[in-house]
């Protein structure tokens, strides 16, 4: 498992929130990627685009409601076409199985292309503990390997960084002169793995999906090192997670409309590869080996729980955190770990440990935009209603998070709220406090937390003479009559 | 009684079983239509696709054109062959390439751009295997190769998309490697949308008893990025600059 | 036209407008009685559980729940003068009583016969111009969980759109949430006072004199930023500007 810094989350949004070049780079989220989906979605109409929602939705549902069926098909099929399938319960035995290709194969070369799930599971140090060469392709985690640092979104990893940065790294790690031109950047990336795509042994790829019907894996991209991972090297290992799998290539249709436009706007990528097993004889190239890693690692957890399941439908797009004010602001990092944003509040608490990561589900204002640019139709904010729920009622003490001030103000409140006779006294002794510090109506300067944080920035409306009730006994419940 | 052992695939779906509350494991009820289809549902979807695209192929062309131009591909409508190799000519010539590479598919016969590069001094590489040629040597000459040429095995009008399926005669790598890609598509190759595709490759999968192929590729433009501050540049890893030569 | 005999509402105020804003629960009341609306006021009313629930805490949420239940059980139609209780109320409540078929089939009942107050309006009471007049501008926040919820979207507009006198401006970003999100404001303030200084600044590019909306809780949030700043912008419930008698 990669480093879990979960429980930093309230320190490292602060301190991202005021990082101005950060911030530049955020911006580009919602003004870039999320402004060309609305784009694509209007080129298509809102109603094209709510029927294929509808339509992915429930392909999802059906696939998760029966993995374990369509998991054996998989498996059935990609074996059938000369693949081998290997089931990974957690990170420890993924890893051991990649390792054990490696060692066994000779492999002295790996590529990667773009796999969430390896992040998971932390393999690149396992195999270069191995003495093996792991270049990672994708451009964007290309530059975040050399930084040694982490993915910092779910479609482009190096979001965080400025050019300028990049230009750094790359004539730091890489000894070439320094130069911000963005495509001449890309031309030093090109051409320094140029050669190792070339010189791989093994080529690793994710999957966006896996095909039940004809045992297939599908990977978009776009620069051409998916394409180079998966076609050049004798080897090619696939890592997923188990919630990939749809049933029917008929199905991969209407993903094939989402994803991209969700993800980026853009109506498909460069390229789609679908990868039906090792070659065949008759085949001019391509791997003499195709393996597929099907990775658990706490997935059959979310399904088990019939609230989280529907967190297996994220077809990992980004759109939630592109469109999600709180991400917008504190970036990936602050979330501590793999996953961030919103999709990320619910998947990596779920796999790294509720009472681990307690800050995520409650680093949200509940405002719902992630569920309505979600392209299928997961409900986020209840998943994370749900997540504060465990965190604050669960009797198991290793996941209730709940400080004792909080239980104590909060049933405090429901009494009150419970006997309007309380609630009464409550409100003139609020009265009776806000003398010294209500003026002109308004508060500045609440004496206690947590009323302070607010006051700190904001006013307070102060208390006012009469509460409603009061009007209405005393004012409005004679008359009923209509008033003209 | 023989004691089973469980394998790490029992385990796994045994643990994926209990979290959806299942004992045993058991197709859906009902059935997923898709995986119920029979051959001859599927070979009827087809003809009504080949209809379908038959009776609509001027407005087809002229979509996938549109379409394929948008996605970054250069394209030509060419309305014979000559028109076709006079393209390829210009494009490859202009670029200065020494080597070119092709696939050895069905539509060099119809043009035969080999012979005509051959003729202005450019090396012209088949990629099949034969006594002469292993597949490393043809890694290698698709390696110093400037230009690769492929047919298409569909092109794709609402996408703007080759579909290019490397088996004998096709190379994964002639596509990928070489800095530009030239596509020859023909009036049959071109199908409506991702839907005709995949009921395409379902019907051959079925067809064989399981089996379509090894690999897929759908292309749509050139390689691009913008992994670095979001501004887009063409041609990374994969070609830089794509040309869609249609016929007809 | 109005009249005597015009449907009956009962009132569901919400805790911040009682104890905070009563003036816009005078309106309110005001507005749908000048439409011919016959509204009481279930006096055993208080807290619909939204921040307990928000908190995680589902248990005592519950009570305060059962509580509005029992209040309304007579109701017709409950008119509610907030998005996130309107929407707490149709919704949550249901999520609430997930493992109780019993009060679960109350909420769904209830859960039928509650309306935000301008869905009320627009929807049962089939208004879109109360008469009201207005000078000056305003421009119109929508809160996130009467657009998300409730699905909420066109009715105050049209509503404000017939304020004789009143010119609308659009609000760039609307549909950003202002940050507020309940105890989200004081757990995570720096997200929060982040999220409200884009939605103040949004409220300054318009140069309107009036921001509305269906929330106070949105508007003790945007409002509080904007006096703290002193900026003369009004703030007011869509009610407020409604009544034909506020002034």
């Amino acid at each position: 498992m990669p480093q879990i810094k979960t429980q930093d989350f309230f320190d490292a949004s602060a301190l991202s929130i005021k990082d101005p070049e950060l911030r530049q780079a955020l911006q580009r989220v919602g003004t870039g990627f999320d402004n060309a989906r609305r784009e694509a979605i209007d080129e298509v109409s809102a109603e094209v685009w709510e029927q294929w929602r509808e339509s992915a939705r429930q392909i999802k549902e059906h696939t998760i409601d029966h993995l374990d069926y369509y998991l054996e098909l998989l498996h059935d099929n990609v074996t059938k076409n000369g693949g081998q399938v290997h089931f990974a319960r957690d990170a420890e035995q993924a890893n051991a199985i990649v390792a054990n290709l490696v060692k066994s194969k000779g492999v002295k070369i790996v590529t990667k292309g773009k796999s969430m799930v390896s992040e998971e599971l932390s393999l690149n140090p396992v195999l270069e503990g191995l003495g093996t060469e792991v270049y990672e392709t994708d451009l964007g985690e290309y530059i975040i390997q050399l930084a040694n640092e982490t993915p910092s979104h779910l479609v482009a990893p190096a979001l965080h960084k400025t050019k300028a940065q990049v230009a750094q790294l790359f004539s730091d790690k890489l000894g070439v002169p320094y130069t911000d031109d963005i495509e001449e950047m890309a031309r030093v990336a090109r051409e320094a793995l140029r050669g190792k795509f070339l010189a791989a042994d093994m080529g690793i790829s994710g999957a966006n999906f896996l095909v039940a019907e004809t045992g297939s894996l599908v990977i978009i991209t776009n620069e051409g090192n998916g394409r180079l991972c998966t076609s050049a090297p004798r080897i090619h290992v696939g890592i997923t997670g188990m919630e990939k799998v749809i049933p029917s290539l008929h199905d991969l249709a209407v993903f094939l409309r989402l994803l991209p436009r969700s993800a980026t706007g853009q109506r498909l990528t460069s390229y789609m590869s679908m990868v039906s097993g090792p070659r065949r004889e008759s085949d001019e190239d391509g791997p003499e080996e195709f393996h597929l890693v099907i990775v658990d690692n706490g997935r059959s957890k979310m399904l088990a729980d019939p609230k989280l399941r529907e967190s297996l439908y994220c077809i990992r797009c980004g759109a939630c955190l592109n469109i999600c004010p709180v991400y917008q602001k504190v970036g990936g990092h602050a979330y501590g770990w793999v996953y961030p944003g919103p999709i990320g509040a619910i998947v990596t608490p779920s796999l790294v440990g509720l009472k681990q990561a307690k800050d995520l589900p409650f680093a949200s204002s509940l405002c719902g935009a992630c569920r309505e640019a979600c392209p299928v139709k997961i409900n986020i904010p209840r998943m994370l209603l749900h997540l504060r729920q465990e965190l604050t009622e669960s009797s198991e003490p290793a996941v209730n998070s709940t400080p004792a001030l909080e239980s104590i103000l909060a049933r405090c409140y429901t009494a009150t709220m419970s006997h309007p006779t309380l609630l009464s006294m409550g409100t003139k002794l609020l009265k009776l406090l806000q003398i010294p510090v209500a003026r002109n109506g308004r508060i500045q300067k609440a004496p206690f937390a947590p009323l302070s944080r607010w006051t700190r920035s904001r006013d307070l409306p102060a208390v006012p003479q009469r509460s409603f009730r009061e009007i209405w006994r005393q004012e409005l419940s004679g008359s009923n009559q209509s008033h003209q | 009684m023989s004691s089973h052992r469980s394998t790490p695939k029992d385990e796994f779906l045994d643990s994926v079983r209990n979290a959806l509350g299942r004992q045993s494991g058991s197709p859906p009820k009902p059935p997923y239509l898709h995986l119920e289809e029979t051959l001859a549902q599927l070979e009827s979807q087809a003809q009504e696709l080949e209809q379908r695209v038959s009776d609509n192929l001027d407005a087809l062309l002229s979509e996938l054109a549109e379409t394929a131009q948008l996605r970054g591909w250069n394209v030509c409508r060419a309305a014979n062959p000559e028109a076709a190799i006079g393209y390829v000519e210009s494009v490859v010539t202009g670029l200065k390439v020494g080597q070119v590479v092709r696939s050895a598919q069905e539509v060099f016969d119809q043009v035969p751009v080999e012979r005509a590069l051959q003729n202005l001094g450019i090396s012209v590489v088949a990629i099949a295997r034969d006594d002469q040629h292993t597949r490393d040597q043809l890694r290698n000459e698709i390696i110093a190769s400037g230009v690769g040429i492929t047919g298409a095995d569909y092109a794709v009008s609402e996408t703007g998309s080759v579909v290019v399926m490397p088996r004998l005669g096709l190379s994964r790598l002639v596509s990928l490697v070489p800095p530009v890609h030239i596509a020859l598509v023909r009036a049959q190759d071109v199908v409506e949308n991702l839907d005709d595709v995949f009921l395409l490759r379902r019907l051959e999968y079925h067809r064989n008893g399981g089996d379509m192929g090894s690999y897929l590729n759908f292309i749509t433009g050139p390689s691009r990025t913008a992994d670095i501050e979001q501004t887009l540049v063409v041609g990374v890893h994969g070609p830089k600059e794509v040309h869609m030569v249609l016929l007809g | 036209m109005p009249s005597a005999l015009g449907p009956k509402a009962s009132l569901y105020v919400t805790c911040v407008i009682d104890q905070l804003y009563p003036e816009v629960g005078v309106s309110v009341v005001r507005v749908l009685r000048h439409l011919g609306v016959t509204v009481d006021f279930p006096p055993d009313q208080t807290c619909c559980g939204q921040p307990l629930f928000n908190s995680g805490f589902a248990a005592q949420a519950r009570q305060l729940a059962r509580r509005v239940l029992l209040s309304f059980k007579d109701a017709s139609y409950v008119v509610v003068p907030s998005g996130s209780c309107a929407a707490m109320m149709r919704v949550f409540y249901l999520d609430l009583f997930d493992n109780d078929p019993v009060m679960r089939q109350q909420a769904n009942e209830f859960s039928s016969k509650v309306y935000e107050f301008s869905e009320f309006l627009v929807k049962v009471l089939n208004v879109t111009s109360v008469g009201a007049q207005s000078a000056g501008s305003a421009t119109y926040h929508p809160s996130c969980h009467l657009l998300r919820e409730l699905g909420v979207r066109e009715e105050p507009q049209q509503l404000l759109a017939n304020v004789d006198g009143l010119e609308m401006v659009d609000l760039p970003n609307k549909e950003s949430c202002c940050g507020f999100g309940g105890t989200f404001s004081v757990k995570y303030p720096h997200i929060s006072e982040d999220m409200v200084t884009d939605k103040v600044n949004s409220v300054l590019s318009t140069g309107a004199d009036t921001l509305v909306s269906c929330d106070m809780s949105c508007l003790m949030n945007i409002g509080g930023s904007l006096s703290r700043q002193r900026k003369p912008v009004n703030v007011k419930h869509l009610a407020q500007m409604l009544d034909r008698e506020a002034s």
